[in-house]
């Protein structure tokens, strides 16, 4: 489903992502972790190549991706849901959902309407489809703009930190729907986050990075109760008190 | 004082002040006209000077940087001067001078004055676009290419109509500048409100009933001017305040 062989990121004289080999199978939710700055954004941005990687190849579906071939395959295979959710400030809600799958995928207007509009259900926003997304709450924005991932129906969705940005109080209503989410199986889900409970939950597999490379991976079960690296070690006692 | 209202005897005369009415309104559809070709040459501008930054395209980057930077860096009365004898003259139909009122070599003046004032305006307006491009997050160009959208479609329905949202009351107000720019098309041509004025000004015995210009027939003339520039600018000044005030968001809902 998606496959990274040997991806090197460098910006400038800095190397973030120093080698990574990772394949996640179709269905597959994995969350990555890791200490700030250890490049597990830039790995989830290499994967719809956002960043393009300095080398390496990034395969999604057995599509070689590239520069040139990024805007066809995230059309039709993935979706991102960001940190800063990124949502269009000058369109309503339904218009935030529709613009791709009108513009992009051809879709009728009305159609895609309604299926929007079964999204925003989804995620318990049905009322807000007409308002602008800058009058709503971060929490809100951030599980409308989840909607707008689903509304490509595209089976692989990647979550930047999706949590980060948000006031505690706010998290849990978007950890609840991305939950949701992860009960299909047929989804496939890349999370980078520090929500350990939500990993914990959610994941089939933890994968720990650090100063660029993957250092661990496995089970919630094998992650949390019996890691092996000293640096996840590490990490965890600091995370989980 | 006879002085005063042999000059004042010029703007109660119907014709004249005619005259100079339609000289204000060629200044305001040359400064709109000028804007909003500016708009769609400075966009373009703008765009490539932003985002032509591929080894194939960096050529129109390169380009269009020159192209701001030397109108933005030059005065417009030279660009008039140097129009006046470089730029093409324009034939127009008859009819079409006709319809103006002006004659077909002053019609042929002012084209030239227009198109320097429209290469200078639209140096400007490149840098005031590239500006609200540069002010909307790199969060929306992102959102859009993980969406699948590539850059074009990205920049015509995410980021341009968000840009030019922006950038509305500065827009404003380089119309107010512009219609102050028109009247450096006095200098070639005779069509806008201040070559009207002195115009009227260089015969302005022909009204006041005196033998000799006086003072204060520049005196009358120039303040009627100046009241004429002054109630469109300050029009648009306060529409310009009025957007530029701060939204009052509503309280967010939870």
């Amino acid at each position: 489903m998606i496959r990274l062989e040997n991806v090197h990121k460098s910006f400038g004289d800095l190397e973030v992502l120093k080698g990574i080999n990772l394949h996640v199978k179709e269905g597959e939710k994995v969350v990555i972790i890791g200490p700030s700055g250890s490049g597990k954004s830039t790995l989830i941005r290499c994967m719809n190549y956002l960043e393009e990687p300095t080398s390496g190849k990034v395969y999604i579906h057995n599509h070689l991706m590239s520069r040139s071939r990024r805007a066809f395959i995230n059309k039709i295979h993935s979706s991102m849901v960001f940190q800063q959710f990124n949502l269009y400030p000058h369109m309503t809600v339904l218009d935030n959902l529709t613009l791709a799958p009108v513009k992009l995928k051809k879709i009728p207007r009305k159609e895609a309407e309604q299926t929007a509009m079964g999204y925003l259900k989804r995620v318990g926003l049905e009322e807000k489809a007409h308002v602008y997304p800058t009058t709503l709450s971060g929490g809100q924005q951030q599980r409308i703009a989840i909607a707008r991932a689903l509304t490509m129906q595209n089976r692989i969705i990647f979550f930047d930190e999706p949590t980060s940005a948000l006031d505690p109080e706010m998290v849990q209503e978007v950890l609840d729907v991305m939950i949701e989410l992860s009960h299909e199986k047929n989804f496939t889900m890349v999370v980078v986050t520090h929500e350990m409970g939500f990993a914990r939950e959610v994941a089939d597999r933890i994968v720990f990075v650090d100063g660029g490379v993957i250092l661990e991976e496995g089970t919630p079960e094998h992650f949390f109760t019996n890691p092996q690296n000293e640096r996840t070690k590490a990490f965890l006692s600091k995370i989980i008190r | 004082m006879s002085e005063i209202q042999g000059s004042l005897k010029m703007i109660t005369n119907g014709s004249v002040l005619l005259y100079l009415i339609k000289g204000l309104g060629f200044t305001v559809v040359i400064a709109v006209f000028a804007v909003l070709l500016g708009l769609v040459i400075g966009t373009i501008l703008a765009l490539a000077r932003n985002y032509c930054t591929s080894k194939k395209t960096v050529i129109f980057k390169w380009l269009s940087t020159a192209y701001i930077e030397i109108f933005r860096n030059t005065p417009l009365m030279l660009w008039i001067f140097i129009g006046l004898v470089y730029f093409p003259s324009v034939n127009v139909s008859a009819g079409f001078s006709k319809a103006l009122g002006l004659s077909r070599t002053e019609i042929a003046l002012l084209i030239k004055g227009i198109i320097a004032l429209v290469l200078f305006t639209s140096s400007v307006i490149a840098e005031i676009v590239r500006g609200g491009l540069n002010s909307i997050p790199k969060g929306q160009f992102e959102a859009a290419y993980s969406q699948g959208f590539g850059i074009v479609r990205t920049l015509t329905l995410i980021v341009l109509p968000q840009t030019f949202r922006n950038i509305i009351p500065t827009l404003l107000s380089q119309v107010i500048t512009t219609v102050k720019d028109t009247s450096y098309i006095a200098n070639i041509a005779v069509a806008e409100l201040l070559g009207r004025t002195f115009q009227v000004i260089q015969i302005s015995p022909r009204y006041t009933g005196f033998t000799s210009q006086n003072v204060s027939d520049v005196f009358v003339l120039c303040g009627l001017a100046c009241v004429m520039y002054f109630a469109i600018n300050f029009t648009l000044s306060c529409i310009v305040r009025r957007l530029q005030k701060p939204k009052v968001r509503k309280p967010v809902s939870v």
